[in-house]
């Protein structure tokens, strides 16, 4: 099908996107990933479209202190690809590869995909592990969040009206931190029926820092503070992993659709959650 | 599909379901209701628009209540359409008591959704469908927490 008619508006900075969007009553369109296949279906059928995929000054990956910052319409394959991000923070780079298809990692960018806020999307796993937190802009003025306030629930987010997500930014790992991300694909889409991401440290032969972000299994992303806290302190022995992985899906009410149940989802959930802290573990020193 | 869940509302039993019966409270609870309106005995046509961040979808049909067993349970019939799809279903909700000011609304249903929506969105039909409850009993009980007792009852 073809989308609805829309205006569409290509800003020459970012100052002149803030100011187009600040009634609220436009779309914000980056990668055009997700939004344009919803406009085409016409799911979305918004009026009035401005396009910031092509401001450079919203495209960078830099370290600041124990920071890298990343612009929002940095792509999923520069991400993927990033030389910084592989050696510093490598786990929102293994995510950014996982993310559907080459075509999709060309074009998508971390600002639409987050914002967009799929339950099943691949970055939110890692950016709760992570701690990340994200800058927000608006003609009015700018405000940093964590990413654990940013998601609310499925396709919800702290976006208020006007408001863009103009930076990601995620910490510079510290030595002998191990970190991995498992994910289960479903087959059609090639989102997370489960996505876990897992960061690990440990010191004087137990774990001093243990961090578990989950994608796909609920309606939102979210910490896995109860694995955290089971695993801090311990040796991380297998049964260690084991007991602390099993209590990943308890708080969440898992979603069901044809690929799998909720029980199957939740099994997958604590499965992969035990595989991602093995292998984080195996990569800390 | 299937639907089930439970959210305690802050309103005793019989209210809650003289409530959850009110046309002119669904409307106001119902994500993205303008029009219900009675067409018969316990039935009602609605129109709705619903919002979930990019996702925009028009709906019109209607809504049946049956098998009242008051102030225990009733059976709510949906069959609705849009351009995006349809979706028809059933369920029974069961209200008990947890306190002289609390009710535990509990529902489990079957919903057939079919249309593109269900070709391609199958993937978030559960989330989504569970966001939409959760909105509504988040109004809901906001506004039988608002609402005076005795102008009801």
């Amino acid at each position: 099908m073809i989308a609805q008619n829309f205006e569409y508006s290509a800003p020459a900075n970012l100052k002149q996107a803030l100011d187009l969007i600040s009634d609220g009553n436009a779309k914000v369109l980056a990668g055009g990933m997700s939004l344009i296949p919803l406009m085409k279906l016409r799911f979305a059928s918004p009026e009035q479209l401005v396009d910031i995929g092509r401001l450079a000054e919203l495209n960078y990956i830099r370290q600041d202190n124990g920071s890298i910052r990343i612009g929002a319409t940095t792509t999923h394959n520069q991400i993927e690809t990033s030389p910084l991000l592989r050696s510093k923070c490598p786990l929102l780079a293994e995510a950014a590869a996982h993310i559907g298809d080459v075509q999709v990692r060309n074009m998508g960018t971390i600002g639409g995909s987050t914002a967009h806020a799929d339950p099943a999307a691949d970055y939110p796993a890692s950016l709760q592990a992570l701690e990340a937190k994200l800058k927000l802009l608006s003609s009015k003025g700018e405000r940093t969040i964590p990413v654990a306030d940013f998601f609310v629930d499925t396709f919800t987010t702290a976006l208020e009206p006007g408001e863009i997500i103009a930076e990601v930014i995620v910490p510079v790992e510290d030595n002998g931190m191990g970190t991995s991300y498992e994910k289960v694909v479903h087959p059609a889409s090639g989102f997370a029926i489960v996505g876990v991401a897992a960061r690990l440290k440990k010191q004087g032969g137990k774990v001093v820092v243990a961090r578990v972000g989950v994608t796909g299994l609920s309606n939102r992303s979210y910490r896995a503070a109860n694995v955290e806290k089971a695993l801090e302190g311990s040796g991380a022995s297998q049964t260690d992993i084991r007991n602390a992985a099993a209590l990943v899906a308890e708080a969440a009410d898992a979603n069901s659709d044809l690929s799998a149940s909720p029980e199957y989802r939740a099994h997958l959930a604590r499965v992969h959650t035990a595989r991602a802290l093995a292998t984080a573990l195996s990569r800390a020193s | 599909m299937k639907i089930s869940g439970s959210y305690v509302v802050p309103i005793p039993a019989e209210r809650a379901y003289e409530l959850l019966q009110d046309p002119v409270v669904l409307a106001k609870c119902m994500p993205g209701t303008d029009h219900l309106a009675k067409i018969g005995e316990d039935e009602y046509e609605m129109k709705m628009k619903l919002i979930i961040a990019s996702i925009s979808g028009l709906f019109a049909g209607k809504v049946r209540l049956a098998d009242q067993n008051r102030p225990q349970s009733f059976k709510l019939i949906v069959d609705g359409s849009g351009k995006i799809g349809f979706m028809k279903g059933e369920g029974l909700l069961n209200l008990a008591a947890q306190s002289d000011s609390s009710t535990e609304v509990k529902y489990d249903g079957e919903v057939q959704v079919g249309g593109t929506i269900a070709a391609v969105g199958q993937r978030l039909l559960d989330a989504t469908s569970k966001l939409i409850i959760r909105k509504f009993f988040e109004k809901f009980s906001a506004m039988a927490r608002d609402a005076a007792p005795s102008s009801v009852a």
